[in-house]
C-alpha cells in the first residue's frame, strides 16, 4: 500500500512524470468532426496513454503498482482540491451570489441519476440491479451504503459495483467528451456547466472542468471555482442524501415504474438478475 | 502520514514540471505557490485526524484552502497571488495520469459485465451532469445572473 513510500513507488511516480511531461508538451488540440469540435487536452492524453500502458497484456505495470496508482489517485486529488479552494476564497462573494442556483442544481446531481437512469435500466430489462445502479453515481461512499443495506453480493450490490467499475474506467473520459458537446450547443452558461461538473468524483470533475476550460478559456477561473464549489457540496451532502432521499426514492420509483417499463415477467427475473449473463 | 507527505511533495514536483512545460511558468516562480498548496493539503489531513467532527478529508482541505484566501485571513491577497502561478489544469494532469495507470486493474471486472450495465452507467453519468447543469441554467435565467 502507500505505506511503502517512495522507495517502492518511484516507478509509478516516474511514469506519471513522463506522462505529464509528454501530455503538457502536446498541449491543447482541437479536431473538427463535423457535428462539433473535439477538444483534446493534456489531462486526456495522460489518462489515455496511462491506460494503454497499464493494459495487462503489455505487462509493463504490475497489478500491485496499479493498486498503488489507484491509492495515490485519491491523495493526488487533495492537492487539486486545495488549489480550487484557494481560487474560491477571493471569489466567495460571487459564489454566494449564485447561492440559489448552486443549491438548486444539487437536486439535479442527486435526482439526475435516478430520473434518467432508472427508466432506461428498466427498459433494458434490469430488475433490482437497476436500483443499485441508478440511485447515485456509485462511487465508494455510495457502494458502502448499498453494501450495508443489501450486501455487496445482492442484485442491488452488483448493479452498484457494475456502475462503479464503468465509472472508474471510463467516467472521466466519457464525461469530458459529454461536457465538450454540451458546451458547444451554446445553450448553457459556462458557470452552469461548471456546476454540473461537480458530480462528486475527483477525477471526473477534474476532467470535465478541464474540457470546459479549453472551450471557454476566458472563464477558466470561474469554471474551476464553481465546479469545485458544486463538487464539495455534492461530497458533503452525498452520504446523507443517498441514505435519506436517493435510495428510498429509487425504491419508490422502481415499484411504480417496474410494472410499466419492466420488460419481462417475474418468472424470468432469475435470468436478468445475472448481469454477467447479459 | 510521513508517506503521505512524501507523496504530496512528489506530486507537487511533478505538477511543477507540468506547469512549466504546459503553462510556461518556471518551477522557481511557481515553487512558493506549490509549497503553500502542499502545506494546506497536509494541514487538512492533520485537521481531519485531530478534530473529532467526522467529515471527509476533502472537505477539511477545501475549507482550509478557502479560509486562507478569504479577505478575513491575514496575507490572503499574497497567498492568492502566489498560488495563481500554479495553473489548476497543471495540478489535474497528474491525477488523471494516476487514474490512467490504474486502468488495467479493473479491466478484468469490466469484462464480466454485461452491455446493459455499461449503457446504464453512461446514462447515470449523463443524468447527473445534464440535469444539474439544466437546473443551474434555469436558475440563472430566472434570477438574471451571469446573463
Amino acid at each position: 500500500m502507500i505505506e511503502n513510500s517512495l522507495r517502492n513507488n518511484w516507478k509509478i511516480h516516474l511514469f506519471v512524470l513522463i506522462l505529464v511531461g509528454v501530455a503538457e508538451f502536446i498541449g491543447v488540440k482541437n479536431f473538427n468532426i463535423g457535428i462539433g469540435t473535439i477538444a483534446l487536452f493534456p489531462m486526456l492524453y495522460a489518462l489515455i496513454i496511462g491506460a494503454i500502458i497499464s493494459l495487462p497484456s503489455f505487462n509493463i505495470v504490475k497489478m500491485k503498482e496499479m493498486n498503488l496508482a489507484a491509492n495515490i489517485l485519491g491523495i493526488s486529488f487533495m492537492l487539486f482540491v486545495a488549489k480550487l479552494g484557494m481560487l474560491m476564497g477571493p471569489s466567495l462573494p460571487k459564489i454566494f451570489e449564485a447561492g440559489i442556483s448552486l443549491g438548486l442544481q444539487e437536486a439535479g446531481h442527486f435526482a439526475g441519476t435516478i430520473l434518467l437512469g432508472l427508466p432506461i435500466a428498466l427498459l433494458l430489462g434490469m430488475k433490482r440491479e437497476a436500483v443499485g445502479a441508478t440511485f447515485s453515481i456509485d462511487r465508494e461512499p455510495n457502494l458502502a451504503i448499498i453494501a450495508e443495506k443489501y450486501g455487496s453480493d445482492s442484485p442491488e450490490g452488483r448493479g452498484a459495483i457494475g456502475v462503479y467499475v464503468c465509472g472508474t474506467l471510463f467516467g472521466a473520459l466519457y464525461l469530458s467528451v459529454l461536457a465538450s458537446f454540451m458546451a458547444q450547443t451554446g445553450w448553457f452558461h459556462p458557470i452552469s456547466l461548471a456546476m454540473g461538473a461537480g458530480v462528486g468524483s475527483g477525477s471526473m470533475m477534474a476532467a470535465m472542468s478541464g474540457a470546459l476550460a479549453v472551450i471557454f478559456p476566458e472563464s477558466a477561473k470561474d469554471i474551476a471555482v464553481f465546479a469545485g464549489a458544486a463538487n464539495i457540496i455534492t461530497t458533503i451532502l452525498g452520504t446523507y442524501i443517498c441514505v435519506f432521499f436517493s435510495l428510498p426514492f429509487t425504491n419508490y420509483l422502481y415499484k411504480k415504474l417496474e410494472p410499466i417499463l419492466g420488460r419481462k415477467s417475474k418468472k424470468d427475473q432469475n435470468e436478468t438478475t445475472n448481469i454477467g449473463g447479459a | 502520514m510521513k508517506d503521505k507527505i512524501f507523496t504530496f511533495i512528489t506530486i507537487g514536483l511533478i505538477a511543477l514540471i507540468g506547469n512549466w512545460v504546459g503553462y510556461d511558468v518556471t518551477p522557481i516562480e511557481a515553487l512558493p505557490g506549490m509549497i503553500i498548496i502542499v502545506a494546506v493539503t497536509i494541514l487538512g489531513f492533520l485537521f481531519a485526524k485531530i478534530i473529532p467532527i467526522k467529515l471527509p478529508i476533502v472537505v477539511w482541505v477545501s475549507m482550509l484552502a478557502l479560509l486562507v484566501t478569504t479577505p478575513i485571513f491575514p496575507g490572503n491577497a499574497s497567498i492568492a497571488k502566489v498560488t495563481e502561478q500554479v495553473n489548476f489544469m497543471a495540478l489535474a494532469t497528474p491525477i488523471l495520469a494516476y487514474a490512467g495507470l490504474s486502468f488495467g486493474k479493473d479491466l478484468k471486472d469490466f469484462k464480466k459485465l454485461g452491455w446493459r450495465i455499461v449503457m446504464v452507467s453512461l446514462v447515470v453519468y449523463t443524468g447527473t451532469f445534464v440535469l444539474s447543469t439544466l437546473v443551474a441554467e434555469i436558475g440563472f435565467r430566472i434570477t438574471g445572473q451571469f446573463h
